[in-house]
């Protein structure tokens, strides 16, 4: 008995008979893509100071605020952002580092912290949470982007996108200048990938950019000089 | 669409008005043409520095154009691959050959999880496929989660750009589209105010419906990913809250490898947006226990596009990633805005991608939506010689022509029949000349100049003079000084 | 230096005066010039609206009677951008091998007027005098199609007394598109009317180009509305001299 045809064997056979040059097999097809001209700049030119300047720069055109500090004193700077803040409830991802939470000043400024541990931690219990606290994959400088793979220092998507304010923790050593930088560290490539590049803004009214559509409105961003 | 305001075009291309019709009505928009020529001078302005700024810009647009060309030359082999990846990661692909399967694909799915909301992230191949009214008549509320949309959507408005779809749409407007449906008397005018109120009505959305549907920007075979580019941030909360996520998109999306989105990623926002990057970009592969949507489907979309891909000088129009530069720039769009075209793909990309999608059987006048002036195939971030298209599919608008019997009827075509006939000999060419000249006497004026001209000539002269014809044409001339030298 | 002028259907019909300046122009620069008096149209109108197999027989006989040609010079960076983008594919789909042969000898020596002056006679100052304010406006072909670049602004800050304004939106459709002009004639009004403001806003005395279909388009507007300014063809103004600028005003106003 003939079988109906699938819409999907339907559509692959209107696709091969429109493509009569494809390759033949596999190895076929990665030397085509091998030979693909990639004349673009890769690996960027700038210093490792330059390249954290600019990742700064960049952040400050998207009206994050950046503060910059030494490893040794990476927990106290965390702690008086989060008392600038003005805000009392946090929520960090179950790898959160807990020398970045216990200090005695937070005693006193009564900040508290939520550790989401992926339970059924329903949006309501991260909705109550005032800012995320997380540290970041990569930054990449050209763009002022921060990248997030979601680890268990980065948090669940949904962690870095429901509260109002996102302090991100930023190694200088984990900052490169370019997007292929970045790329050609992605091996392999993650499964789960966010990236941010200032809060979030619309300019659907008239092109006036507006910030703090959804997603965090205040994005802080500690830059750590580790090298 | 017996219910369309006046002044409004519909943009199913079946049933839209030929271009230069629609053209006219937009014409007559002064409020709408102020706001499309400033929203597309700010993106060309931001766009133009960036382009500068980008010393391997040019580098950039001929990978892109490489590898979208090398996709579409293996588009079987990198679909299947995604597919495989994507199934592998946990996800579930579905095919569907034409838009009415799209959008039953997508209602059964919506029906095994007893949905009847969803909330959506802006795509233009939702509206391609007219899936809103389709599943709002199903019984399923649709909540648009996109700042554009919503106006668009709760202001009963038709996109008329892909990137920015309610650029036509200034901010009393959307003041006056806020206040009346989200019941806010006392809401002013200040884009701050107006967003926040967009704010505000979508959170309890994004917190409790279960539902989303989105499109993508690009799909990564390697991997099995999927790329959605955004700003506002309303497309992560679709992607991550909801329990299950339909992903609509374009057999034409898909890159070879993650890698490749280095190329993309660079053009893309800096010629949509005229910014170096967009604020939010979200990958995901199929599902991640814990994170975000575990149910998740994506639905690959023909409707058209392999019947793109078998033609040589067309297929290039497939390489596009939807950024909308084109648009921005062309000098047609600046004046008539997006409605004109008839179509929600309008401007450069639209006038090629809409006939074609229609297997050339509507939307006939829209290859004619053009001066030839070629400045959308200088900004194209991958290429497409849009002109070059232009000029394909005229040709085929008029081989259609020819098989009609009605084409003698048709003052444009008799017109350059004839012509062809004259251009063909020097004695035809200036017999012709002579009985221009003779004829067109009658319509100069004293003063030298031709002020009405009757039939297709009052085309030209309806803005416009035209100097009469000199007494002694050049090969005259010429013929004489010749004669002289002798 | 031999040249042999192709002048256009449109400029032959209607603006005579800008093939008599460009002989004018050439012989003064000791090029020896010769018109084939044959010459018809190189197919734009009909490529450019869909009658392909009509633009092949156009450019097919232009093939063949410049078969011999030295040089081709072209007052018209329109249809310099017809015979290097266009014809390639014509006769590829309904050419043969010796007319894709007699083609591909023919079109490195096919010029436009200002490309011919700088790039094949090497001159930019061709001994011009023309006292006057004047606007250009850098038709679409000539800016895309035939990358002319600064070529039409070194022959103008070579001319004498030649007062050159900067135009806004230079790169902008001035919206004639040839058929577009009457098939989209709204929109080709728009266009204009856009394009007119820029143009007037200059406050020259002359808008000039290096295609006469432009010119045609915003000479006619011009017109119409009584605007104080006239348009005139680049050559006209590369031909004139000390002597005879004195009676270009006069010539130019028809």
């Amino acid at each position: 008995m003939k079988q109906p045809v699938t819409s999907r064997q339907q559509i692959l056979d209107s696709i091969r008979a429109a493509t009569p040059t494809a390759a033949k097999d596999a190895s076929q097809l990665a030397e085509a893509y091998a030979d693909l001209p990639r004349a673009y700049v890769g690996h960027g030119s700038l210093s490792a100071q330059a390249r954290v300047e600019l990742m700064i720069q960049r952040l400050r055109e998207y009206d994050a605020e950046v503060v910059e500090c030494t490893p040794a004193k990476l927990a106290d700077t965390i702690t008086a952002q989060l008392a600038a803040s003005g805000r009392h409830l946090f929520v960090a991802p179950p790898g959160t580092p807990n020398e970045w939470m216990v200090t005695s000043a937070w005693k006193i400024t009564g900040l508290e912290w939520t550790i989401d541990h992926g339970l059924p931690i329903d949006e309501h219990e991260i909705e109550r949470a005032e800012g995320v606290v997380t540290s970041a994959t990569c930054g990449i400088a050209d763009s002022g982007t921060i990248v997030l793979h979601h680890t268990a220092t980065e948090g669940r998507r949904k962690l870095t996108l429901l509260p109002d304010y996102y302090l991100c923790i930023l190694r200088a050593s984990q900052i490169v200048e370019t997007l292929p930088e970045y790329f050609s560290r992605c091996q392999p490539p993650p499964a789960l990938a966010t990236y941010i590049s200032g809060p979030s803004a619309t300019a659907d009214i008239e092109m006036t950019r507006i910030k703090g559509v959804h997603g965090p409105r205040i994005l802080v961003v500690i830059v750590v000089r580790d090298n | 669409m017996s219910h369309l305001r006046p002044g409004r075009v519909s943009l199913d291309p079946r049933f839209a008005p030929p271009f230069p019709e629609a053209a006219l009505i937009m014409l007559r928009n002064p409020q709408l043409r102020k706001n499309v020529g400033h929203a597309i001078d700010v993106i060309q302005a931001k766009r133009g520095k960036l382009v500068v700024e980008k010393t391997d810009w040019q580098a950039l647009r001929s990978a892109a154009s490489a590898i979208r060309f090398h996709v579409l030359d293996n588009l079987s082999a990198y679909l299947e691959q995604f597919e495989t990846r994507c199934i592998a990661a946990g996800g579930h692909v579905h095919w569907a050959a034409d838009a009415a399967e799209a959008r039953q694909i997508i209602l059964d799915l919506l029906r095994q999880e007893n949905a009847t909301e969803v909330i959506k992230i802006k795509t233009m191949t939702s509206a391609e496929i007219q899936l809103n009214s389709f599943l709002q008549a199903a019984g399923v509320s649709v909540y648009e989660t996109d700042l554009a949309e919503i106006i668009l959507q709760l202001g009963d408005e038709d996109p008329s750009h892909i990137v920015v779809p309610a650029l036509h749409i200034n901010r009393s407007q959307v003041r006056e589209i806020f206040a009346r449906t989200m019941n806010l008397k006392n809401l002013t005018d200040d884009p701050k105010e107006l967003t926040n109120a967009a704010r505000t009505y979508l959170r309890q959305k994004f917190l409790t419906v279960p539902t989303a549907i989105s499109g993508a920007n690009f799909l990564v075979a390697e991997t099995g990913t999927v790329a959605v580019v955004e700003s506002e941030g309303n497309g992560r909360m679709c992607l991550t809250l909801p329990q299950t996520m339909i992903s609509l998109v374009g057999i034409e999306k898909v890159l070879p490898r993650f890698q490749d989105l280095e190329v993309m990623l660079q053009l893309l926002a800096r010629s949509a947006t005229g910014e170096r990057i967009n604020p939010y970009t979200s990958l995901w592969s199929g599902v991640t226990p814990g994170d975000g949507p575990q149910n998740f489907h994506v639905v690959l979309l023909d409707n058209g596009r392999s019947s793109i891909l078998a033609k040589t000088k067309e297929r290039q129009t497939l390489k596009c990633i939807r950024c909308a530069a084109c648009m921005n720039t062309c000098p047609v769009y600046r004046q008539t805005g997006g409605h004109a075209y008839g179509s929600v793909y309008p401007g450069p990309i639209g006038a090629i991608l809409t006939p074609q999608l229609m297997q050339m059987k509507h939307a006939q006048s829209l290859p004619y939506a053009s001066s030839l002036c070629g400045a959308c195939y200088e900004v194209c971030p991958v290429k497409i010689n849009i002109p070059e298209v232009l000029l394909e599919l005229r040709s085929q608008v008029v081989n259609q022509e020819r098989k009609q019997a009605g084409r003698f009827f048709d003052l444009m075509y008799l017109g350059l029949r004839i012509a062809n006939l004259i251009f063909a000999t020097a004695w035809g060419f200036h017999a012709a000349q002579r009985i221009g000249r003779i004829g067109l006497r009658f319509f100069t004026r004293k003063d030298g100049w031709i002020h009405a001209l009757p039939s297709l000539g009052a085309k030209w002269t309806q803005t416009r003079d035209l100097r009469g014809l000199p007494k002694q044409t050049f090969h005259q001339w010429w013929a004489e000084r010749v004669k002289v030298k002798k | 230096m031999r040249a042999s002028l192709f002048i256009t259907c449109y400029n032959d019909t209607l603006f005579p005066e800008t093939g008599q300046a460009v002989v004018r122009l050439l012989e003064r620069l000791g090029v020896d010039l010769d018109f084939h008096p044959k010459q018809t149209c190189c197919g734009q109108m009909h490529a450019n609206t869909g009658f392909r197999g009509e633009a092949f027989s156009q450019a097919k006989r232009f093939v063949r009677l410049y078969n011999d040609a030295e040089n081709v010079v072209i007052p018209s960076s329109s249809c310099v951008a017809m015979i290097r983008d266009q014809y390639p594919g014509l006769f590829e789909e309904l050419g043969n091998d010796s007319l894709r042969k007699d083609f591909a000898a023919l079109v490195p020596r096919v010029y436009e007027l200002s490309e011919f002056l700088i790039d094949r006679l090497g001159i930019e100052d061709v001994g011009a005098t023309f006292t006057h304010r004047v606007v250009y406006h850098a038709s679409c072909h000539g800016v895309r199609a035939l990358q002319l670049g600064e070529r039409p602004y070194k022959l103008m800050a070579k001319v004498r007394g030649l007062d050159l304004a900067t135009l806004p939106n230079v790169d902008r459709c001035c919206g004639f598109g040839g058929t577009f002009s009457v098939k989209n004639a709204e929109v080709s009004s728009a266009m204009l009317t856009a394009k007119l403001q820029d143009v007037l806003s200059t406050k020259a005395e002359y808008c000039t180009a290096l295609d006469n279909s432009c010119l045609m388009h915003l000479g006619g507007a011009m017109h119409r509305e009584y605007a104080g300014m006239k348009t005139i063809h680049l050559a006209r103004i590369l031909a004139s001299t000390e002597a005879d600028s004195e009676d270009s005003r006069t010539e130019a106003s028809r």
